[in-house]
């Protein structure tokens, strides 16, 4: 379950960033704090990062940071997007979640319903679930209540979203990402989904 | 003791407190307190003025934000330009654009600024993270950690002042200890720290260092020692 992580020398010595510079991204809050990963080694204290998201994110400031000021660019990385809106035709129109998933999960509402970005990841999670076979629609209901009621008190912190299955009763749990759960030896994990990494694939697919 | 007065306060009302009482929190415009004041909550401003012997049960923010004398914050501080003159005690962070010290700060959290500017000491116990950081230390300064663009310390005049710290607190001697000080620019003496990691290094004399790892440039003075040096990159 432990994620890849990578060393800050080793981050640095890949990306050719400077201790200043990530020093610099820390404090305008472009890399989160939870990403900080103090552990003891051999050679004393040490800082590690997810290794997938940390690269991710240095390649997405790099690449923004010779057009937007630091502020700028801290704006759009912020893990939620706090004004973000669409339209349902519009979102239908994108082509980011299947018709099928709208047409059960939203069916009802008419086309020109505001979305905030949290319903629409609501959606797109629940989509990605379908689409690999993993979960049955009447799930998926479930679900979206689950995160409706739910998600939003972590209040963009990070979060994993578990999916689990024992004698076909099904349930979800959403945990912070930095807690342990251990279950009995009757639970399957059908799905562990970060939702800071789903949050960045949506985020990816409406901008 | 609270009125609607001054400009550029933004609609909110001032608070000016002098005496020995206590003052509420809240959202103020200006704030002015003289005297030995006990801030209940959490107090929010344009401007703070502080002068005497200041206690806070919450947190503090503010644009700019000056202090002689005393001041003890239960939650944290933050304020765009600081200036602290005295003693400045914060049990949760500190944080701002800009510090102009001359004096004495103790930190139970982190430590933020793009600049930091002045003389005194420092008592971090979490990291202290800045763009730059030129000091004087007439007195200790410790960090667990310190991340720096450029960091420059020096060790202040043996002058009076000296003297009068060492006799206030016995083990006060202006030198910099550190775990780890991590930076592109990093030129000290007097230092104590078990690694020092950054692109041009500088070590002056008095300086004890466990591990030095440096990329582009290690100048050493005689008398420094320094364990291990380790020169990293291309």
């Amino acid at each position: 379950m432990d994620r890849d992580l990578i060393s800050k020398k080793e981050l640095l010595d890949t990306t050719g960033i400077s201790y200043g510079q990530l020093y610099r991204w820390k404090r305008k809050q472009l890399i989160p704090e939870e990403w900080f990963i103090r552990k003891s080694t051999f050679t004393g204290q040490e800082t590690f990062f997810p290794k997938d998201l940390i690269l991710a994110r240095i390649d997405k400031i790099v690449n923004m940071k010779d057009d937007l000021s630091l502020d700028q660019v801290a704006g759009k990385l912020s893990p939620l997007l706090q004004d973000y809106e669409l339209r349902k035709a519009a979102f239908v129109e994108r082509n980011i979640v299947s018709l099928v998933a709208i047409h059960q999960f939203a069916g009802k509402d008419p086309d020109h319903t505001v979305y905030s970005f949290e319903m629409l990841l609501y959606f797109y999670v629940i989509d990605k679930l379908l689409q690999t076979g993993e979960m049955t629609m009447e799930e998926g209901e479930r679900l979206l209540t689950v995160l409706r009621d739910h998600f939003p008190k972590f209040e963009g912190k990070p979060c994993d979203l578990i999916f689990i299955r024992k004698m076909g009763v099904s349930s979800f749990l959403l945990v912070s990402s930095d807690a342990h759960v251990y279950f009995d030896n009757g639970i399957k994990i059908v799905a562990k989904l970060p939702m800071v990494e789903l949050i960045e694939q949506l985020r990816g697919k409406l901008i | 003791m609270t009125g609607e007065s001054g400009m550029d306060n933004y609609g909110l009302p001032d608070l000016s407190v002098n005496g020995v009482s206590d003052a509420v929190g809240g959202k103020y415009g200006n704030v002015r307190i003289d005297g030995v004041i006990k801030v209940v909550g959490d107090i929010e401003a344009q401007s703070f003025k502080l002068n005497g012997v200041i206690r806070t049960t919450g947190s503090v923010k503010s644009e700019s934000f000056e202090c002689d004398g005393t001041l003890k914050v239960a939650g944290s501080l933050s304020a765009s330009q600081m200036r602290m003159n005295g003693l400045v005690n914060v049990e949760g962070a500190l944080s701002g654009e800009w510090l102009r010290l001359n004096g004495l700060l103790k930190i139970k959290g982190d430590c933020e600024f793009e600049r930091v500017e002045g003389e005194g000491g420092f008592d971090v116990d979490g990291l202290l993270n800045a763009g730059s950081i030129h000091l004087k230390l007439q007195g200790r300064g410790k960090a667990r950690e310190i991340g720096v663009e450029s960091l420059y310390i020096r060790q202040g005049a043996k002058s009076l002042w000296s003297k009068v710290w060492k006799w206030l607190f016995p083990k006060f001697n202006p030198e910099l200890q550190a775990g780890v000080i991590e930076g592109d620019d990093i030129d000290v003496e007097h230092t104590k720290a078990d690694v020092i990691r950054g692109s041009r290094v500088v070590i002056g004399k008095g300086s004890v260092i466990g591990r030095v790892e440096y990329g582009t440039e290690l100048q050493v003075h005689p008398g420094a020692t320094i364990r291990e040096r380790v020169k990293t990159g291309g």
